[in-house]
């Protein structure tokens, strides 16, 4: 007669997320609470206990198979099991879990939204968006926030898909220039390509004195050209960072 | 059925001594619209059964829906009265306190005022309010004590508590009347005194000083209301009925066998008959005898209430009706609800309308009969003397005297307020009824078409395609018309001469001056509008296109009025904002500004709902500040537009007439951002539970002690750079907000200095130096200016101990956006750098090509601090230390790019640093509240305020009056709904005005958490409460995507488990 197998000091976890990590070809994993394990890293959490179901090391959570002690020595150099999961915690890699998930996706999209807000301004009345319209077109266009691209990087590139949904526009850098030489001329035709519009412009003993607004993109090119295509002579001026009306204003 | 048609009006409104222009005010739910309603009903204009329950005059939705009044809306009525014929323009007005703006507009045109009060609530706010408002404008209050039914049928009193009652009520009212009184005349004291005591100093004799108050000679018996000098009313207008002791003097002369003159006199007071002498005699209270008011009226009152209504006794109505002289109809007799029996009943025994309207054209003064003080008052304000105005502006005076509607007289309009108006609701758009000859022109012209179509069937096609362009264009025109339906009306009063359609006038702003514009002789171009207008011009030319008579919900158009009427003139909506003048002279002042008892503070951002319409919202935001005078659109620095309305249902009013009227689209309203400052202080001596620190244990792991320099490299580790951020006092932080334009131009004109000098140092000395002569010099004023602000700063310093002494020299640039209150301070031992004293010209220094990195990144630090990305305030941030070691090898700055951008890299994150390991600190903006309150409920106030982190800084009694201000300070970020609370707890007895005031640090640090043995002892080792500052943080870093402390998840067991079946 077969024996018959009857678990009975089964722990059973549920509500887990593992982190797992392969060090010495071996795979170790642990066992922790869900949405809890990006706050540890963060330093947000302090207790361990609130992080790890159980200070064992695995080789398989889910199958239950407990990691060897010799291979833990021999591949963590320690015997602490407590030590061997902060450190499993910090290095190896995770499920992120649903809320965890959503609260980065959330907090990524308002920096995006902030981060438009703050770059971009409405041509009409050269002032810059609030937050929240910005959000709203943002959702309105559809636009879908990757985790693994900066929050810069996203902004500028939804920048212009907002352009089809409300009048927004880059906020303008207000620069002078300054153009002596013989060749003024000629590099002031290339400057006033790149420049959006030319608000001022005279000439005085062969030295042409520019102001004029560009666009913030534009800035690192147009360093360097004048740079190179002067020798050194031209001079670049930021004057304005972001060109916009200040202060509040009845309607 | 109207009694009366335009034409009827249009004669009346010729004879000015014959117009009354009255306004109803009172408390809200007083029952000013129904008495309006009572009044409309005897010109025929809405059914006597409909009267009390229509609203006439409350025409919009919202308005019905909520049963409050929310604008105050004109009608013209006609009154007969011993054969003369009057006209009389009642105005009613609302109650609610958020539209008591529309109280001061209805007030300002007015000669007279019925104030309503309710017997049974007695004097309320609004009816103070609405009293000062009266009395401010100098115009003739009667008053209506109203809701008499309610003292018999609700609170059951007898006729004899009834009276003691109403005698009560009636003083509490003159109490009022009697505090205005007295407040003013204390002020006039005191006014008078301070001239007085100049004088006497000139004299040098002033060993006489008058004791006496001007109290006590001032008259003020011709103020208070009493109903034997007829301006009380006594009534219940929701019953449609209405008495004055006169009223019943008539009546009852003949069956007491009195004279109707001495019953008159006697009906009200402690007046009592003596039924064995037949005489009337004093002192009724004394003998406990009924007095004659109760005797006579009220008992007779309470009779017929009682049979009708509380006992339903429906056989003795007849026997009432034949007692009083009454027939009433079978209809009224048959009618089962005994209430309408019973106002049908007294609606023919004490008309309302009748009494009221008899003693509105007897007690109240006529256009004509304008008091010389009022003219003043309106002319010019409290401020300016009468005297200092022109002589021909003081002429002017005459001309309002004398309120006549000759040619020659100058014409002066006074517009209180623009009303929207439905476009297709003008009478000229209206569509008219046919006459027959008409009728029969289109029938003739329909069988003609139809004969065309006929013979024309085949071109059908072809025509139609031809048609189709026209119809789209022709729908087009309809949809730019469909976006214009509303249209503006002014809402106006002729004080003299007489205006006709077509006529071109001058239309004053309120800004108007005429002394300076008579002097200098301003040429006044005729084509301008509003919009073109520059900030010190106030003058326009329109030409009035319409006229009207306001009917409440309708318009009569006319062709001409004169003076002293109130009208409404339309197509100005060009020229005129919220108010103005109209003359014929540009000597007629601007009419002095309207005391608005409430100014607008629930501040509320707005956004539509789809961010594309935002232009259609700016141009509702637009008409909506046209259409209210007591609502402010404001457009802010961060792009949000700003509402702000004087309370919740205003508020809900101005955004329904958004959504329905002026933007037609749907919005979203929200709390508005609060800005905030971060700044740094120095370390605390006392510990939170105000123990001194230095006493004391402290636990040193929580508070690790670091290095207050911060040494920071570039990436390329060329640049060594030691930073130490220290708090600036607040002494110099003022002076740096106050001069913030100064330096802004002393920036730019060291940015231009650095670009040139290093223009210099290449080949083109020349040109450079006289670039340098002409244009990039400071100028002579510039120069005086920075040479005081040294001096004030340098006053300042001396007074600071020596940390602050060489101040003038170390500083190197202040930030953000180069003006603002944080300075960049140069302590290193070896390199110099200008900003105040900018002469000095330091260029070979390698490090001073990167010099304009370095300050960038000073101002990137203070523009956005590490609590919450907010500006940095009162910081100094001392360079200790800048080394640079140039090595031109390439590959090095391709790494890491230009060593420029490394710099400004490496001072902000110093900075940054460097702010952090200092006790940082958060700051709020402040608003200063100035409240009005009565002190009945100064508790109450100090609870509100305590309750939202308010400060109470000061608070006297204003003399004369039981009323107190309060001056306090409230953070921003706690404001919003602050008067809603206010009003709430204090029922309506306080009024908050709030101005922004100033910056204000938040004594906690945000980070804070007991380290010291005290602070164990209160709290322990966690603090559970609420850190407001921490609090302020986090919504701000949540606001703006930042990370917080929060965590997702507190407690890890607690999670819902998603269970599998096992």
């Amino acid at each position: 007669m077969s024996k018959i197998f009857t678990p009975t000091n089964q722990i059973r976890l549920t509500n887990v997320a593992i982190v797992r990590l392969k060090k010495g070809g071996k795979r170790f994993e642990i066992a922790c609470y869900k949405n809890k394990v990006l706050s540890w890293r963060n330093k947000l959490e302090k207790d361990i206990d609130e992080v790890l179901q159980t200070h064992t090391v695995f080789t398989n959570v889910s199958k239950g198979q407990v990691a060897k002690k010799e291979d833990l020595i021999k591949i963590f150099a320690k015997e602490d099991q407590t030590e061997i999961c902060k450190e499993i915690l910090e290095k190896g890699e995770l499920q992120v879990s649903d809320k965890e998930r959503h609260s980065q996706i959330d907090s990524l999209f308002k920096d995006i939204a902030t981060t438009v807000a703050d770059k971009c301004v409405n041509p009409e009345t050269k002032r810059p968006y609030p937050v929240s319209i910005i959000e709203k077109a943002i959702k309105d266009v559809h636009f879908s926030v990757n985790v693994n691209k900066s929050a810069k990087q996203q902004a500028l590139d939804v920048i212009q898909i907002l352009k089809n949904e409300i009048p927004i526009e880059r906020a303008q850098m207000r620069v002078r220039i300054l153009l002596t030489g013989k060749d003024a001329r000629k590099t002031k035709d290339k400057v006033v390509k790149l420049a959006t519009t030319v608000e001022d412009e005279n000439w005085e003993s062969g030295t042409a004195n520019i102001v004029c607004l560009i666009d913030p993109g534009n800035f690192r090119s147009l360093d360097e050209m004048i740079r190179t295509e002067t020798k050194g002579t031209g001079q670049f001026e930021l004057l304005n960072l972001k060109e916009m009306v200040e202060g509040d204003q009845a309607l | 059925m109207r009694l009366v048609d335009s034409k009827k009006l249009l004669e009346l409104q010729n004879n000015p001594s014959n117009i009354r222009n009255i306004c109803i005010v009172a408390h809200v739910d007083h029952g000013k619209t129904t008495l309006a309603d009572s009044l409309i009903s005897s010109n025929g204009i809405i059914s006597q059964r409909m009267s009390g329950k229509l609203r006439y005059m409350d025409s919009r939705p919202d308005e019905q829906q909520r049963g409050i009044t929310m604008k105050s809306s004109s009608i013209s009525l006609y009154h007969a009265m011993n054969q003369e014929e009057y006209l009389v323009n009642l105005i009613d007005s609302p109650g609610h306190i958020d539209f008591s703006s529309e109280v001061s507009t209805a007030v300002r045109l007015c000669d007279g005022a019925i104030v309503v009060v309710d017997v049974v609530e007695g004097v309320c706010p609004q009816t103070r309010l609405v009293l000062k408002q009266a009395y401010s404008e100098n115009i003739r209050p009667v008053l209506v004590l109203n809701k008499i039914d309610r003292l018999i049928v609700e609170m059951q009193l007898t006729p004899l508590d009834a009276y003691v009652h109403l005698t009560q009520v009636l003083e509490q009212v003159n109490a009022v009347v009697g505090e205005l009184f007295t407040t003013e005349v204390f002020e006039n004291e005191e006014a008078s005194m301070e001239k007085k005591e100049k004088e006497a100093l000139n004299k040098e004799d002033n060993n006489f000083y008058d004791w006496t108050s001007a109290l006590e000679e001032a008259d003020d018996s011709h103020l208070y209301f009493s109903p034997d000098q007829g301006n009380v009313v006594f009534a219940s207008a929701v019953d449609g009925w209405g008495f004055t002791t006169l009223t019943f003097a008539k009546l009852f002369s003949d069956k007491l066998g009195v004279k109707e003159e001495i019953l008159k006199k006697v009906l009200w007071g402690d007046f009592y008959l003596n039924t064995k002498t037949k005489r009337f005699m004093k002192g009724a209270q004394e003998k406990a005898k009924k007095p004659l008011f109760v005797q006579v009226i009220l008992d007779n009152l309470w009779n017929v209430y009682e049979t009708v209504v509380m006992r339903h006794e429906k056989d003795k109505v007849p026997v009432i009706c034949e007692k009083l002289g009454i027939k009433l109809t079978a209809r009224d007799l048959r009618h089962t609800d005994s209430r309408v029996q019973l106002q049908s009943l007294m609606v023919q025994w004490l008309p309302l309308s009748h009494t009221i309207l008899n003693m509105v054209c007897e007690k109240l003064p006529s256009p004509k009969e304008i008091l010389p003080e009022k003219v003043e008052r309106l002319m010019c304000s409290r401020i300016r003397d009468f005297d200092s105005f022109n002589i021909e502006t003081q002429k002017l005076k005459e001309d309002f005297l004398a309120c006549d509607s000759n040619e020659n007289r100058p014409i002066i309009i006074f517009i209180s307020k623009m009303f929207s108006f439905d476009k297709s609701a003008l009478p000229e758009n209206r569509p008219k009824a046919l006459t027959s000859e008409e009728m029969a022109l289109r029938r003739e012209k329909a069988r003609q078409l139809r004969e065309e179509l006929k013979q024309n069937n085949a071109n059908i096609n072809r025509q139609s395609e031809e048609k189709s362009p026209h119809e789209e264009q022709e729908k087009s025109a309809e949809d730019e018309n469909e976006k214009e339906k509303v249209t503006f009306i002014a809402f106006a009063r002729i004080f003299s001469g007489k205006v006709k359609k077509g006529d071109r006038v001058y239309v004053l702003g309120p800004k108007h001056d005429p002394s300076k514009i008579l002097n200098c002789n301003i040429k006044i171009d005729t084509n301008k509008k509003l919009k073109d207008l520059q900030s010190d011009e106030h003058i326009t030319c329109a030409e009035i296109k319409s006229l009207y008579i306001l009917m409440g919900r309708e318009l009569e158009d006319i062709d001409e009025a004169v003076a002293g009427n109130i009208i409404g003139i339309g197509g100005l909506e060009e020229h005129v904002l919220k108010t103005a003048t109209l003359s014929s002279t540009v000597a007629c002042p601007a009419f002095s500004e309207m005391q608005y008892s409430v100014v607008p503070i629930l501040r509320v951002a707005i956004e539509p709902t789809n961010p594309s319409q935002l232009p259609q919202l700016v141009k509702g935001l637009k008409l909506l500040n046209q259409s209210d005078s007591c609502v402010q659109v404001l457009l802010q620095e961060t792009g949000e537009h700003v509402l702000v309305t004087a309370g919740e249902v205003h508020l809900e009013r101005c955004l329904e007439d958004l959504r329905t009227n002026y933007a037609n689209i749907p919005i979203t309203v929200s709390e508005p951002i609060v800005p905030f400052r971060e700044t740094i202080v120095e370390p605390p001596k006392m510990d939170m539970a105000n123990e001194e620190i230095a006493s004391q244990n402290v636990d040193k792991s929580n508070t690790k002690l670091e290095d207050p320099i911060i040494t920071i490299y570039t990436n390329n580790k060329q640049s060594k750079i030691k930073i130490r951020a220290k708090p600036i006092p607040i002494e110099i932080t003022k002076l740096l907000d106050r001069s913030a334009d100064l330096l802004k131009a002393i920036s730019q004109h060291i940015k231009t200095l650095q670009t040139l000098s290093m223009n210099d140092k290449l080949d083109n000395k020349m040109e450079g130096l006289y670039l340098n002569g002409t244009k990039h010099k400071l100028s002579e004023r510039m120069l005086k200016l920075i040479e005081t602000f040294k001096e004030d700063l340098q006053s300042i310093c001396s007074k600071l101990g020596p940390d602050w002494k060489d101040l003038v020299n170390q500083i190197w640039s202040v930030g953000p956006r180069n003006c603002g209150p944080n300075m960049l301070l140069n302590h290193t031992a070896d390199y110099c750098t200008k900003y105040l004293h900018h002469e000095k010209e330091i260029r070979e220094d390698p490090r001073f090509e990167y010099e304009g990195s370095f300050v960038n990144g000073f101002q990137l630090a203070t523009l956005a601090g590490p609590l919450c990305d907010e500006p940095m305030m009162g910081v100094a941030f001392c360079i200790e230390e800048w080394t640079l070691e140039k090595s031109f090898s390439d590959d090095i700055s391709q790494t890491f790019g230009p060593l420029s951008g490394q710099i400004v890299s490496a001072v902000k994150e110093g900075c940054r640093k460097a702010f952090q390991v200092q006790p940082q600190r958060l700051m709020a903006a402040m608003y200063s509240c100035d409240i009005a309150v009565d002190q009945k409920v100064l508790g109450k106030l100090y609870a509100a305020l305590g309750r939202r982190g308010g400060r109470v800084v000061g608070s006297d009694l204003q003399s004369g009056s039981a009323s107190f201000r309060v001056q306090a300070l409230l953070p921003v970020a706690e404001s919003f709904k602050f008067a809603l609370e206010l009003r709430t707890h204090t029922s309506g007895l306080a009024a908050p005005q709030m101005l922004f005031s100033h910056w204000e640090v938040i004594d906690i640090d945000p980070f804070w958490r007991p380290c010291t043995e005290e602070e164990y002892l209160h709290w322990g080792e966690k603090y559970d409460g609420v850190n407001r500052a921490k609090a302020y943080m986090d919504s701000v870093r949540a606001r703006k995507g930042l990370a917080t402390d929060k965590q997702l998840v507190q407690h890890a067991e607690k999670q819902r488990t998603l269970s599998k079946n096992k």
